[in-house]
């Protein structure tokens, strides 16, 4: 037995270290793990009905990852446009959701963060509790307002604003604005955890040595609370990236989110391994993008999660 | 001037904002209360509370709860167990490897809820195949699933709200427990336990709150048992009811009233350590006079009053009829529709006479014998059956909408008879 297995079990005791140990590696290898790698493997075999998996025909191919590039083979077009079309799409609004939640919770985590008082906690409860009703109930409330005649419809017509309802859902506004709304406190809840340890002292040295409001945000602030920037905006962004209630609920009949086609090709068209594919192409582009970010803001990955 | 307009702006911001998180919560409970058979607030028709009687009639959803509470209380088991056993293993694990294992047990918080449902299906799936089960096997079972793959992420979760505690807790008690001659088990249960048992009963609603209302996972792995949310998801998907703004408003209450309860529970400790702090040694000894419930406590007065705003609005429920009002809304109703009818029914025959006087001018300058509807074609090849508006020509009577089409009636068995 290795020597720090030993002093493990001499520190724990024979049951509780088995006990722990036995939690963790189930945790970290049953469920983590060894299902990613299941999936990746997976990902790489051809769809087979049940008999004939682990047949001779069972064999390893790029089959999935070129039918989402180049389509169906003998295809009329050169390359998958509709779902790379969708894929990027994806991506490109989840970033645009992230900048977006960004832009107005940090006013928010700044205000709750630095002001004293007993109604932060009062503000604090208001935050929370939007984040314990389900998922699909808040994308459920989002479609009553932006329905054709939902309330903001019945409002900006009833005041002649526009003649006849805006359809909110078909321009992917109501799809946008679900995404924004469902993930606003994962945004601002670690800026602020950040941002309420920032010295006030500083900001009034700041502004004492006659630097302007914003100044003092882009020099002082902004560069102290990074940390929590980056886990909220890494958060926001992988989470916006794998909505699938939000997508299928307010998106319009023709605008899909990658999460819905990966959803079809398990629950529609029995394709798991396609479908398998496609998530691992989601994964591993949602990680690589994350990285890359991080990268360029010089932010270190140990930051993120504190 | 400066500060004040500062000020201004940051309240009409955060009014702005916190308008955007709660509205759509508010207009959503309302329209619960709206007897319109679609979820809205305008325009009002009369309040009712049959969307509640009819939530509660609906099969799907009382089974969905049942299997939601089931799954619920086997994933806050599981992952509270998990997250204890992976914070304990944090605080001791060999310096070289922390890193790593800290990555890897983080990494389900934001790996996307679909893959990790797609990983946990194909996985035991094939785990399931090694073993040469059948499809109705234990391991393909719907709640094990989702128990598993729920709680891959939801560990992390109380991970991290385990060791936020652990960290404070001194070792040294527990050695001190051992060299008095406790066993580990004993130790861990006595010393430890009750140390964390604040910490682990907020692990355990947050797990069951995370389990209760997660999608994306659930959606790939419930198999035969959805839960709750599944099927909100798919009523919602396909067409809405006020009954889900029903459940929705039951859910919001129920939040808003744990939430002020914790709060005010928060408030008094607080409140009562205060008073410990300020008094003296003889107080304490004799009668400690503690704060009651509700002074200087926001919250608890603000529980009252929600508490007492329920009662009122189920007692009126229950006496409460809105047969009247939906029946004059009915008939309103009614009535703007025959209007309606009767307006078409004007324009129709106006544009009928038109087509008269126009086939009337026709038949003039062409000197053509006017079709007569005896063949057995119907009207296909009536002059007007093809450029016309659809609804003329054909069909003489209002009733029938279905010579609408360009095939005049050749499709209608009635045209057939007149034949013979």
């Amino acid at each position: 037995m290795p020597g720090f297995l030993k002093e493990f079990f001499n520190r724990n005791g024979i049951g509780m270290g088995a006990a722990i140990l036995g939690f963790v590696l189930f945790w970290t290898i049953g469920l983590i793990i060894l299902p990613q790698l299941s999936m990746l493997d997976f990902s790489f075999r051809p769809n087979l009905p049940p008999p004939e998996i682990g047949g001779p025909k069972d064999v390893y191919t790029l089959e999935n990852y070129k039918y989402l590039v180049f389509g169906p083979e003998g295809g009329s077009q050169d390359y998958n446009t509709v779902d790379l079309r969708v894929f990027f799409r994806t991506l490109v609004a989840a970033v645009c959701v992230t900048i977006f939640n960004l832009i107005i919770c940090y006013p928010i985590a700044y205000y709750l963060g630095q002001t004293e008082g007993s109604h932060i906690r009062i503000f604090a409860i208001m935050l929370i509790i939007p984040y314990w009703i389900n998922e699909i109930l808040r994308a459920f409330a989002l479609r009553i307002i932006f329905g054709e005649t939902g309330v903001l419809n019945t409002l900006f017509v009833g005041l002649g604003i526009w003649d006849v309802p805006f359809d909110f859902i078909r321009n992917d506004i109501a799809l946008y604005a679900g995404l924004g709304y469902a993930y606003i406190l994962l945004m601002i809840f670690p800026m602020y955890n950040v941002i309420e340890s920032l010295d006030r002292n500083q900001i009034e040295a700041a502004r004492d040595l006659g630097a302007p409001w914003w100044r003092i945000h882009w020099r002082v602030v902004i560069p102290y609370a990074k940390p929590g920037i980056s886990s909220g905006c890494t958060m926001v962004f992988m989470l916006s990236a794998g909505a699938l209630a939000a997508p299928q609920i307010l998106g319009g009949p023709s605008s899909l989110w990658f999460t819905q086609l990966i959803y079809q090709q398990f629950n529609d068209n029995n394709d798991w391994p396609q479908g398998a594919a496609y998530a691992i192409v989601l994964l591993v582009t949602c990680i690589l993008f994350v990285l890359a970010v991080m990268r360029l803001f010089k932010v270190n990955m140990g930051d993120i999660g504190k | 001037m400066n500060t004040s307009f500062l000020r201004i702006s940051i309240w009409v911001y955060l009014a702005i904002f916190f308008a955007y998180l709660l509205g759509p919560l508010v207009i959503m409970s309302v329209t619960a209360f709206n007897s319109s058979g679609f979820p809205r607030m305008s325009p009002w028709e009369c309040l009712t509370f049959q969307w509640f009687g009819e939530l509660f009639q609906d099969q799907r959803i009382l089974n969905g709860i049942k299997n939601s509470l089931i799954i619920g209380a086997g994933t806050v088991a599981l992952s509270v167990a998990m997250g204890l056993a992976g914070a304990l293993m944090l605080t001791q694990i060999w310096p070289k490897l922390r890193a790593t294992y800290y990555t890897i047990i983080i990494a389900p918080i934001l790996i996307p809820g679909v893959v990790l449902g797609i990983s946990t299906l194909v996985f035991w799936d094939r785990i399931n195949r090694m073993l040469g089960l059948g499809a109705d096997s234990f391991l393909s079972n719907g709640i094990f699933l989702t128990v598993i793959g729920q709680s891959t992420f939801i560990a992390s979760y109380c991970m991290l709200v385990l060791v936020a505690r652990l960290q404070r807790y001194d070792m040294a008690l527990t050695e001190a427990a051992l060299d008095l001659g406790a066993t580990h088990a004993q130790a861990f249960r006595k010393i430890m336990l009750p140390f964390m048992r604040p910490a682990i009963a907020s692990a355990a609603v947050l797990a069951f709150l995370a389990s209760f209302e997660n999608y994306n996972t659930t959606t790939f792995t419930f198999g035969e048992y959805p839960t709750l949310t599944i099927e909100l998801a798919q009523k919602v998907r396909y067409g809405i009811t006020p009954a889900i703004s029903a459940l929705a408003f039951i859910i919001v209450a129920l939040t808003v009233f744990f939430a002020l309860l914790n709060e005010a529970k928060l408030k008094r400790q607080e409140l009562v350590a205060a008073a410990r702090k300020e008094a003296t040694v003889e107080e304490l000894a004799g009668k400690i006079k503690l704060p009651s419930f509700f002074a200087g406590n926001m919250a608890a007065v603000l529980l009252v009053v929600f508490a007492v705003a329920t009662i009122t609005v189920v007692g009126t429920a229950t006496a409460y009829n809105p047969a009247q009002c939906i029946a004059d809304v009915r008939e309103q109703k009614q009535l703007e529709a025959e209007q309606r009818i009767q307006e078409l029914r004007k324009q129709r025959e106006e544009r009928r006479k038109q087509q008269e006087a126009q086939e009337a001018e026709q038949g003039e300058a062409q000197s053509a014998p006017k079709p007569s509807n005896n063949s057995g074609f119907g009207n296909v090849f009536a002059p007007n059956s093809l450029g016309g508006d659809g609804d003329d020509g054909a069909s003489d009577t209002e009733s029938e909408p279905s010579n609408n089409s360009g095939f005049g009636g050749v499709f209608d068995p009635n045209s057939l008879q007149s034949d013979q």
